[in-house]
């Protein structure tokens, strides 16, 4: 028996200090949000959020920042993802370190579930509010039921400046009412829980002042079970029973009265998102072939591009799953994008001068940089629908930019 | 000599050991049912009780007392078949609670800093003293199915009603009308449940006007009926006293 407690001992504290070892010297926190993670055709060919702008990189606590900018719900929506009937504007991050004050599409406040339209446009902004000091990567994000998150660029936000404890979020309600969300009703909460936790307490305590288990139990095998319950017992349970409706109800009623005006919670999709106005695409853009070669992480494109517009333009960009390939000498971004996701010169064309208006031109255009990798885009191979899709920015000498998409299967090089 | 005499020596010393069973089986029991109750509680009732904004007319009141009459059924059966104690409802939802708040406290707002006022669990226990009472006045478990199931299913959303009106309270809300309970879900940001998968004021009960919530309270009543009976026979199964009988 001592042998087997001595173990017993021993173990428990091996195993105590492994659980400690374990913890106390390498527990990173989780700073991401899996977006890398997700499939790559998905990335690809769902949302494809562009002209981002994060309005701060630092705010103090209760300062607001706001992310804004454009989606486009991509024609080639893989079949595998429910199409967007009911999709819900989010934002990625860890916890409710900032506050979401408000979120819009095409300026409509979107509080709920919308429905978006395949192949449109639309304007978003989200405004958030600075809650719990710290860097926090900050995802735009959009929900589609079916589809799950489907997770835009982050950036990194720091919040310094005040405390936790400082922040508010007041709230002023129809009926007139000021009030903090952030400690709204804690002590009438904290009362009832209270009230109720002991008045239960009490009804078992009322019992357990007496023999519980063992006493009872043989006199319940005895077949005197009936003797453990007195007329008192009964007198109290109905004591206890009458003074749990009356409280109940004279609470209800206190609380009616205290709030006469309520409304239930407020539910269901909205509809009739107001996509932004786009003319049609002047470029025309037929994608010949693509390949993706492993060992060089690049992505060759064989495109016929045929201007039908009145000004000669040229490929500045090429957007995928939230990174961005630029073409430096065309197109240099000011908007501060996440450096990770961003490959400044990671855009090549074998014939990059200016596209006259009425040319057609076929082109080879490579997009490289070590994102293919780190963001896990070169995964599409694995996937089940190796299509790859993006956006691609024409400029001409004057800045105006015309956007074409494509759309196209993806055969990988090994060699 | 039995093992049983050879544990006390004297009257004075085997009332002192039943009171050591008592103390630590109370203390096992309770913080059994904390454990099993809790886990149930959240993989049934899950998000309609982690949330204020989940907390409706029609749909928080119907499934909340319909999937937690269930253990209170059971305990009971062991605690009044085998102890005659009429408190196993009641220290279900104790032990259901004290878990529910350890994990809110802990867990939501000192992990990841939801505030409590969003986060709070639903009061449960004047439907668990109602059946309670009913098991001990009618000593029968075809009446506190049916009497104390229904009051259990028609208490619920009154006995929570001086703490969730509050959050019914009315705001205009940047041009929409939102309750302070939705604001309180749009403002708290919750990465992983987007606002479509709350499901709130969904159904058909369009004729009742506003009056969704007794018509709800009522079929959750009805329902807790019938959970009771099925758990009750759970109960019977696992207060078994086969190998006490056998010792």
């Amino acid at each position: 028996m001592k042998v087997l407690k001595d173990r017993t001992a021993l173990w428990s504290f091996v195993g105590l200090l492994l659980a400690f070892a374990a913890t106390s010297f390498y527990a990173p926190s989780a700073s991401a949000h899996g977006e890398k993670s997700q499939a790559a055709f998905m990335r690809m060919r769902t949302i494809h959020w562009f002209d981002l702008h994060w309005s701060k990189e630092k705010v103090a606590v209760n300062e607001n920042v706001e992310i804004s900018g454009k989606f486009h719900v991509f024609e080639g929506w893989p079949e595998s993802v429910r199409e967007p009937n009911v999709a819900f504007l989010n934002i990625g991050i860890p916890g409710p370190v900032f506050i979401r004050k408000e979120s819009y599409i095409g300026g409509q406040l979107v509080p709920r579930s919308v429905r978006l339209e395949i192949g449109k446009t639309y304007e978003f902004r989200v405004v958030l509010k600075a809650r719990r000091p710290g860097d926090w990567h900050v995802h735009t994000m959009m929900n589609v039921e079916g589809g799950g998150p489907i997770i835009g660029p982050g950036k990194w936000i720091t919040i310094e400046g005040g405390h936790f404890a400082d922040f508010k979020n007041p709230v002023t309600s129809l009926t007139g009412q000021t009030f903090d969300l952030e400690t709204y009703q804690e002590s009438n909460i904290a009362f009832w829980h209270v009230f109720w936790a002991v008045f239960g307490v009490a009804w078992i305590l009322y019992w357990v002042r007496r023999p519980v288990f063992l006493p009872r139990y043989l006199l319940a095998e005895a077949g005197r079970a009936d003797e453990l319950v007195s007329a008192t017992d009964r007198k109290v349970g109905i004591a206890f029973a009458a003074g749990t409706i009356l409280i109940v109800v004279l609470s209800m009623g206190a609380a009616n009265s205290k709030y006469p005006i309520t409304i239930p919670l407020q539910a269901g999709t909205m509809r009739g998102m107001v996509p932004i106005e786009e003319k049609k695409s002047t470029v025309a853009v037929k994608v010949e072939d693509a390949t993706y070669r492993v060992p060089g992480r690049a992505m060759r494109m064989k495109l016929t591009i045929t201007n039908n517009g009145t000004s000669a333009v040229r490929l500045g960009e090429f957007y995928t799953a939230s990174v961005r390939f630029l073409d430096s000498s065309v197109f240099k971004d000011t908007t501060g994008y996440p450096e990770d996701l961003l490959a400044e010169d990671g855009l090549t064309l074998s014939d990059n001068s200016p596209l006259a208006p009425g040319e057609t031109r076929t082109v080879e255009v490579t997009a490289s940089d070590a994102a293919w990798e780190v963001y896990r885009l070169s995964d599409i191979i694995y996937d089940p629908d190796s299509r790859f899709a993006g956006l691609l920015f024409f400029f001409d000498a004057n800045g105006n930019r015309i956007i074409s998409q494509v759309d196209a299967p993806l055969i990988p090089s090994f060699i | 000599m039995s093992a049983l005499q050879s544990a006390a020596s004297s009257r004075a010393e085997a009332i002192q050991v039943s009171r050591i069973v008592d103390y630590l089986g109370l203390f096992i029991l309770f913080m059994v049912l904390t454990g099993s109750y809790h886990i149930h509680a959240m993989l049934t009732m899950g998000d309609w009780d982690f949330w204020v904004d989940w907390k409706d007319r029609r749909l928080w009141v119907t499934v909340v007392p319909i999937v937690l009459i269930t253990f209170p059924a059971a305990v009971q059966v062991l605690l009044w078949e085998r102890l005659r104690l009429p408190w196993g409802a009641t220290v279900c939802v104790l032990g259901l609670l004290f878990g529910e708040w350890i994990n809110r406290y802990f867990n939501f707002w000192g992990w990841t800093y939801f505030p409590i006022t969003l986060c709070f669990p639903s009061q449960i226990v004047p439907g668990a003293i109602l059946l309670d009472v009913v098991l001990l006045l009618s000593g029968s478990y075809l009446l506190t199915a049916i009497v104390g199931g229904m009051a259990w299913g028609l208490i619920f959303y009154p006995g929570n009603w001086p703490v969730i009106a509050p959050y019914h309270v009315p705001v205009e809300y940047n041009g929409t009308l939102m309750s302070v309970a939705d604001i309180l879900g749009y403002n708290y940001v919750r990465t992983g449940t987007p606002e479509y998968i709350r499901m709130v004021e969904k159904g058909t009960l369009r004729t009742f006007g506003k009056d969704v919530a007794p018509v709800s309270a009522f079929f959750s009543a009805f329902m807790s009926i019938l959970i009771y009976f099925l758990w009750h026979f759970v109960g019977r199964w696992f207060s078994t006293v086969r190998f006490l009988k056998a010792t």
